[in-house]
């Protein structure tokens, strides 16, 4: 028998060895490098490593203008929290709000000022330096202004001191062309509230302490004015008060986020939401609770709006006409409001008089849970005069075409994207020998500009802010920066008062800063106010710290409605673009939280963020009824073509239960061809499409207003979807009870662990 | 005691559910359906918080989503008497938890105060805690992360960066509930006051749909909340025993 | 070779095995050439990828994150089973027509469980902690949890595949020995090695006799224990489709079915390829193919009661799984399924196709890849569907997942191409057995 020998017995530890080795170096291959996590050994002396500081500023992301709190560590913007004290949004803060930081640290921010090299439109830029950019502005801008020629400023809708400066500016340079220009300013509302209540304001609607809410369209909860302050009244009227559960009412033709959380959805005929509100208007004075010494005016004026003849005409049951006017009127109070796709249809003006008249009838004017007028701002002038509705930007068009315009500056606006095709918006630019360009970002405007003179982003830069709508009291706040700029980009208002500088106008904007410029204005608040701080850097230091300031003063008004307004009450109806054969469908385009009117778009965590209604993320879709698309033989994904007559897209179905079966619905933000990596060559943008009809007597955009084909391609493009199956099954994921919380009630005896609570 | 009683003790102190005869806080979230809009600020706000990763439109295409809290929509009813109701379905915490039983490696389990936690570095990515868990609310890293410059400048200090392989999930924002403690004691005080703590979801919900707390404590709101005849769990008869405590949907009739 | 009409003698039997050893045509070497780099290119190079870039590689997602990987490693742990039921079971109960086959079939054994266990490396997202489900002492005091049935896997399988490891090699000490004394070079110096000294004495005999039985005896229980743990990975959780009790005894039954089927195959594979015709015959086709009836006839009245509880259970949850089986996204492959493992097997009644060899082969891989479509079957449409309808979600494997699925076969052919030329691959000492013994005096009274 032989043995193995001691060579043998090398030879197999030998190979053993090897092969360990070999698995350990696969092994360490395989880890990833170790990488520092502590940036400054030796911190500079702002920060304390490891301890957060926080900063309270305005969120700049929508024009609600909630107050934020943001944590900061070792000089970096980590998270964005509501501001507690803010009256607003009262610590919470919305999906959009929480992507600011993205906005700020967005790998496509623009770093510095730049001048076109290549063809508008091209995104060739040079980098160049600021001395020099301004230098070429301010020459070009005084050269306009001796030689008399029109200069335009095309601003988003700024407020407060910012929105001081750009007025002095404009009338520095002797022009009156000074346009706010927002894709959400509800035009038709003011317009209404003009008409109905006599000014040109937006007051403030108490849906935290109203027990009925009747809403025409509007998607309080969602993008609506102010949503975060909307949703906290939502949530505390259903079930943060002792008195009864509020019930909430939506009336559109597609379901919004508004919609779902409603307790009753009623879609009515779009473009009839009008005619439905004169039709409760019709039965609230049936039910004679109204005693107003106008009441016969109103009768007369409202005949031919009883509830048969309004049911005809909106496709909404009398009976449920009968009943809502009924619960309407008994509720303590009710509130009416409207907006989304009723301040978008020809008759928008008409239709939010008479949303306006039921809160009038009612007597909820100037009482919780109603319509509350807010007093003038503070400081800065209403923004709401400035603003430039669909009218004014065509007008726009035209004079740039004519050659009428010399210089054009914009200011973070991106009408190229938001104004439909058939405006010819953008062509006419290319005759406007000199645009630039305020904007952080290189969106579809921005590509048009001749020079770019980069924004800070709104949490690196001083700023103030009355949100508006208010809330019934003054309220005001100031924006100050959380981080050191990252780039080599300058705040808003402190490169208007560099040019302002150079144009000689140091004696109507003295200011070296827009920080002095703020606490300029800010001395007279606090002179005006007589607060507690006893001097005004005090005063200064607390408005900063608490982030937020505000007057308990509120205007006590009643509302007494001129009797040609009475005569002429009516809703007229709407207008739609394209015959009815041709285009059989009503394209209801509609913003989301996420997206707004597109600015989400670059903005990675609102890309991920899925559509709450159809869970999609990254693309966009369009929403079809059932019975529309089992009619047309369309499945979930097939791509189809949508055409107006002013042009076409393709996007994919998804079946949606909640819309009428002539509408489709398709969201608005995606279809960008600039704005970065995140929000390009994405989806579609309906608001391409859509026809050139206006709001009679707002003159803002009917976005409803169009009329559209849809054709199957044969493809398909099945979107991505994070939600799987949406019926429960009989599983009862979600619950559903029929009474509402009964205070002090027996306990659920849930299947918990009892918990042993110590006595000492 | 003789062995036989000293092996029963034994064993129906393991038997408990959580394991300890008494946590020394029992964290609990309420979520009032009836308040819940489905407006994703939530979402947002742990993603923040939490160095979620953005997973883009290829992958979760492919169905990998990553949302610690996500909303989950049902519809009931058809047109036009249609209805949707959302469910923000996040970590349940339960105190009887299917994930913790089946780690090979103990990397989830439940600590002292009734947190399901997830141990990261442990974990080996087997994936059964997520096969087990009846929510899914489990996610798991199919691959390493990427942030593009400087997006990974908004990532939050107090919290890993998970790599791949590696399961994740929510975690009641343990990060912060671990502050307060410590600025509790801190303070000289011994236990961390109602309200002073919340995960960003319920810090951020703006229709104050989510409330948290300790319900050991008596006079906590989610002590309270949990009393309501409307409270409930979800997937009750799984038997689970979560520390997520949902509130009925109101429908109120309309004739 | 001459035909069985002559009666083989003792001697016969040893060069016969000694010559599958030794002589090695062209044919062998492309085979393991084929077999090798199969394995290298669609196992290795793949799973290399799949270590550097993430599990993503793999088709799997949210909720579905376990796929074919776990589907195989199953597939191949219920193959194992096929050794244990010939060496252990049919060895107590005397049966001789296991006696040609049963080497090679533990052999399988063992390479499944190989191949298995390099499933589960394959599987986890982080392969290289995987000790860290061991319990071996650490100065964190940390111990793996025993409460998990991944655990129990863990102690399950590698008590298995020791107890497989020492049967089997216990087992053919004689035959080490006897090929030992005939072969020269490495091959001598090896079996030298492996045979421990063993030189044929009657004390000897009875010992090995006796522990044989003691391990066969052992390893039975262990091997339906196995899979029975393997099988509360999924009972365990209370997923709807996974937490049923029927689990245990269903996995059992279809490991050795599928085992069995693998034996067929890997018979006809030795039979016509190594010229075992002497020792295979279709006495033994017919056998198995007997037991593979009986499994099937189990198997299948295990999935109709699958079906009739979650019928009868009227759960949203049961009834959901079951029209999804039927009727959803993965239908073809069940019925693919219920095909392969249910309704053909029953040719298996006529005893024409039961001693048929290439027909039975036929039968065997059909069945084998039906019983791998119920294990991917057991994964995809369970996860698919489990309580909450928003997190539904559909998996489909991916190429990567497809090519480690094809490569692990590949690994298991070269690992079992490896084996036959190493170890005698039919047990000679037993084969004798059935022989009867030489009767003139002075013939050579070989081991």
């Amino acid at each position: 028998m032989s043995n193995v020998d001691r060579r043998q017995f090398l030879k197999l530890v030998g190979a053993g060895g090897v092969g360990a080795g070999a698995g350990f170096m696969l092994a360490e291959s395989i880890k990833h490098p170790v990488e520092y996590l502590i940036p400054y050994p030796i911190p500079p002396e702002e920060f304390s490593p490891g301890i957060a500081t926080w900063y309270n500023s305005v969120c700049g992301m929508c024009p609600a203008g909630c107050g934020i709190s943001v944590r900061t560590r070792e000089g970096r913007a980590k998270k964005i929290e509501g501001n507690p004290l803010h009256p607003v949004n009262q610590g919470r803060l919305c999906a959009l709000g929480q992507a600011g930081l993205q906005s700020l640290y967005n790998p496509d921010r623009l770093t510095g000022p730049m001048l076109q090299s290549g063809e508008r439109g091209s995104e060739e830029f040079i980098q160049t330096t600021w001395e020099e950019s301004l230098a070429t502005v301010a020459h070009r801008l005084a050269a306009a202004r001796d030689g008399g020629k029109n200069i335009y400023l095309l601003s988003e809708g700024v407020r407060g001191h910012l929105a001081m400066l750009l007025e002095r500016f404009m009338g520095g340079l002797g022009s009156e062309h000074l346009m706010h220009y927002d894709f959400a300013h509800p035009h038709a509302l003011y317009a209404a509230n003009q008409r109905l209540f006599g000014e040109h304001a937006l007051p403030y609607y108490d849906i935290r302490n109203t027990r009925y809410l009747l809403s025409f369209g509007a998607d309080y909860l969602s993008n609506w004015l102010s949503p975060v302050h909307h949703s906290l009244g939502f949530g505390h009227s259903r079930q943060g008060t002792d008195l009864d559960r509020g019930r909430f009412v939506q009336i559109e033709a597609k379901m919004s986020l508004s919609g779902a959380a409603a307790d009753e959805w009623i879609p009515a005929r779009p473009g009839s939401e009008g005619i439905l509100a004169l039709g409760l208007a019709h039965q609230i004075l049936a039910g004679g609770s109204y005693t107003g010494s106008d009441f016969d005016d109103w009768n007369a004026a409202l005949e031919n709006y009883s509830a048969d003849s309004v049911a005809e005409r909106t496709g909404v049951a009398a009976k449920t006409i009968v009943r809502l006017a009924s619960e309407f009127t008994k509720a303590e109070p009710g509130l009416a409001i409207g907006g989304g796709a009723v301040d978008n249809h020809s008759n928008a003006v008409d239709t939010l008089v008479a949303v306006n008249l039921l809160n009038y009838l009612v007597g909820n004017i100037g009482k919780p849970g109603g319509v509350v007028f807010n007093s003038d701002p503070v400081v800065g002038g209403p923004a709401n005069n400035r603003q430039a509705n669909f009218i004014a930007m065509q007008q726009l068009a035209e004079q740039a075409r004519q050659g009428a315009i010399d210089v054009l500056i914009v200011n973070n606006t991106n009408p190229v994207f938001t104004l439909p095709h058939a405006s010819g918006f953008r062509e006419a630019l290319a005759s406007i020998p000199m645009i630039v360009s305020l904007s952080s970002f290189m969106d579809e405007t921005t590509t048009m500009a001749d020079v770019i003179l980069p924004s800070h982003s709104y949490l690196e830069s001083w700023g103030d802010d009355m949100p508006q709508p208010g809330l019934g009291f003054p309220v005001a706040a100031i924006s100050q920066p959380v981080v050191s700029p990252l780039y080599n980009t300058r705040a808003t208002g402190d490169i208007i008062l560099d040019l302002a500088g150079k144009l000689g106008m140091k004696d109507s904007m003295p200011w070296d800063s827009m920080e002095a410029c703020l606490k300029d204005g800010w001395r007279q608040i606090y002179e005006r106010s007589s607060p507690d701080a006893s001097d005004f850097d005090t005063f200064w230091r607390d408005v900063l710290v608490s982030g937020v300031w505000g007057e308990d003063i509120h205007r006590q008004d009643t509302v007494v409605v001129d009797k040609s307004v009475i005569d002429n009450i009516d809703v007229a109806e709407p207008e739609f673009s394209g015959d009815s054969e041709q285009y059989p469908f009503f394209l209801h385009p509609y913003m989301s939280t996420a997206m707004y009117d597109g600015r989400g778009a670059n903005l990675p965590w609102m890309q991920e963020l899925p559509d709450p209604m159809t869970s999609i993320v990254y693309g966009s879709w369009v929403e079809m009824n059932p019975a529309t698309a089992k009619r047309l033989g369309l499945l979930d994904g097939d791509l189809v073509s949508i055409a107006s007559e002013h042009g076409s897209l393709e996007a994919p179905v998804v079946i949606f239960p909640a819309i009428m079966p002539e509408v489709i619905a398709m969201p608005i933000g995606q279809g960008h061809n600039a704005f970065g990596r995140y929000a390009r060559d994405r989806g579609v943008n309906p608001l391409q499409i859509l026809a050139p009809i206006t709001a009679t007597s707002s003159g803002s955009l009917a976005t409803h207003a169009t009329r559209v084909s849809l054709t199957a391609t044969g493809r398909r493009a099945p979107p991505v979807q994070t939600g799987g199956e949406t019926r429960q099954l009989g599983r009862n994921i979600v619950q559903f009870t029929d009474a509402g919380s009964t205070p002090g009630g027996h306990s659920a005896n849930l299947n918990s662990i009892p918990i042993v609570v110590k006595t000492t | 005691m003789n062995f036989i009683d000293r092996f029963m003790a034994s064993w129906r102190k393991y038997r408990k559910p959580g394991y300890y005869e008494e946590f020394d806080y029992a964290w609990t979230m309420t979520i009032d359906l009836d308040r819940c809009t489905g407006c994703g600020a939530c979402v947002t706000a742990c993603q923040a918080e939490n160095n979620i990763p953005i997973v883009g439109e290829k992958e979760l295409g492919r169905g990998r989503e990553m949302q610690w809290i996500r909303i989950e929509r049902y519809w009931e009813g058809e047109y036009p008497n249609a209805k949707l109701s959302f469910i923000p379905m996040l970590c349940q915490h339960c105190d009887a938890a299917p994930c913790e039983t089946v780690c090979p490696v103990s990397a989830t389990y439940h600590n002292q105060d009734g947190l399901n936690t997830q141990i990261y570095n442990r974990c080996i990515g087997t994936r059964s805690c997520a096969v087990y868990c009846p929510y899914e609310v489990r996610y798991f890293n199919y691959y390493d992360h990427h942030w593009d410059a400087p997006l990974e400048q908004q990532l939050n200090p107090d919290v890993t960066v998970r790599e791949k392989g590696v399961m994740e999930k929510c975690t009641f924002c343990v990060q912060r509930i671990r502050q307060a403690k410590d600025h509790a004691k801190d303070d000289g005080r011994r236990r961390v006051k109602d309200g002073e703590v919340q995960p960003a979801c319920v810090q951020t919900c703006p229709s104050e749909a989510m409330t948290f707390g300790d319900r050991k404590d008596a006079n906590s709101v989610v002590a309270k909340k949990m009393n309501d005849p409307r409270a409930y769990h979800v997937l009750e008869e799984t038997n689970t025993l979560p520390s997520v405590v949902y509130l009925k949907k109101v429908s109120a009739n309309a004739d | 070779m001459q035909t069985e009409v002559r009666q083989a003698r003792f001697a016969d039997v040893n060069d016969d095995v000694v010559r599958s050893l030794v002589v090695t045509g062209r044919n062998y070497y492309i085979a393991l050439g084929i077999a090798g780099f199969v394995t290298l290119t669609c196992f290795f190079f793949p799973w290399f990828y799949q270590l550097y870039y993430g599990i993503g590689a793999a088709g799997m997602n949210s909720p579905t994150v376990w796929g074919t990987y776990l589907a195989s490693f199953i597939f191949w742990i219920g193959l194992s089973h096929s050794g244990t039921l010939l060496s252990c079971v049919l060895h107590l109960t005397n049966s001789e027509w296991r006696k040609a086959m049963y080497r090679s079939a533990e052999a399988m054994t063992f390479f499944s469980l190989f191949v298995a266990i390099t499933m589960v490396m394959v599987h986890i997202g982080r392969p290289w902690f995987i000790h860290w489900a061991a319990p071996y002492p650490n100065q964190m005091g940390l111990w793996p949890n025993f409460r998990s049935p991944l655990m129990f896997d863990v102690m399950a399988i590698m008590t298995y595949l020791t107890g497989s490891g020492i049967f089997i090699y216990m087992g053919a000490i004689p035959d080490f020995a006897a090929v030992r004394d005939r072969t020269t070079g490495w091959r001598h110096h090896l079996y030298v090695l492996l045979s421990l000294g063993w030189r044929g004495t009657d004390k000897e005999w009875h010992r090995l006799g006796w522990a044989y039985t003691f391990l066969a005896v052992l390893i039975i229980p262990l091997a339906v224990s196995v899979h029975s743990i393997v099988s509360w990975d999924f009972a365990l959780s209370i997923v709807p489709g996974l937490h049923q009790t029927i689990f245990a005894p269903y996995f059992v039954v279809g490991a050795i079915y599928s085992g069995t089927a693998g034996i067929v195959t890997v018979m006809f594979v030795l039979r016509k390829y190594m010229n075992f015709e002497h020792y295979i015959t279709k006495l033994h086709f017919d056998n198995l193919g007997k037991l593979l009836l009986l499994l099937s006839l189990l198997w299948t009245y295990i999935n109709m009661l699958e079906l009739f509880t979650g019928w009868f259970s009227g759960t949203s949850t049961e009834y959901e799984q079951l029209k999804y089986k039927l009727t959803g996204f993965y239908a073809p492959l069940y019925w693919e399924m219920i095909l392969f493992c249910a309704v053909a097997p029953l040719l298996l009644i006529s005893r024409k196709f039961r001693t048929s060899f290439v027909p039975m082969l036929i039968l065997s891989i059909a069945i084998n890849i039906g019983m791998y479509t119920e294990r991917f079957l057991i994964v995809a449409t369970t996860l698919s569907r489990q309580y909450l309808p928003g997190s539904w979600r559909v998996y489909v494997p991916s190429l990567v997942e497809i090519s480690i699925l094809v490569g692990s076969l590949a690994l298991f052919v070269t690992l079992f191409l490896l084996f036959v030329k190493i170890f005698p691959s039919i047990s000679i000492y037993e084969i004798k057995e059935t022989m009867d013994a030489p009767k003139k005096q002075g013939d050579r009274h070989d081991t």
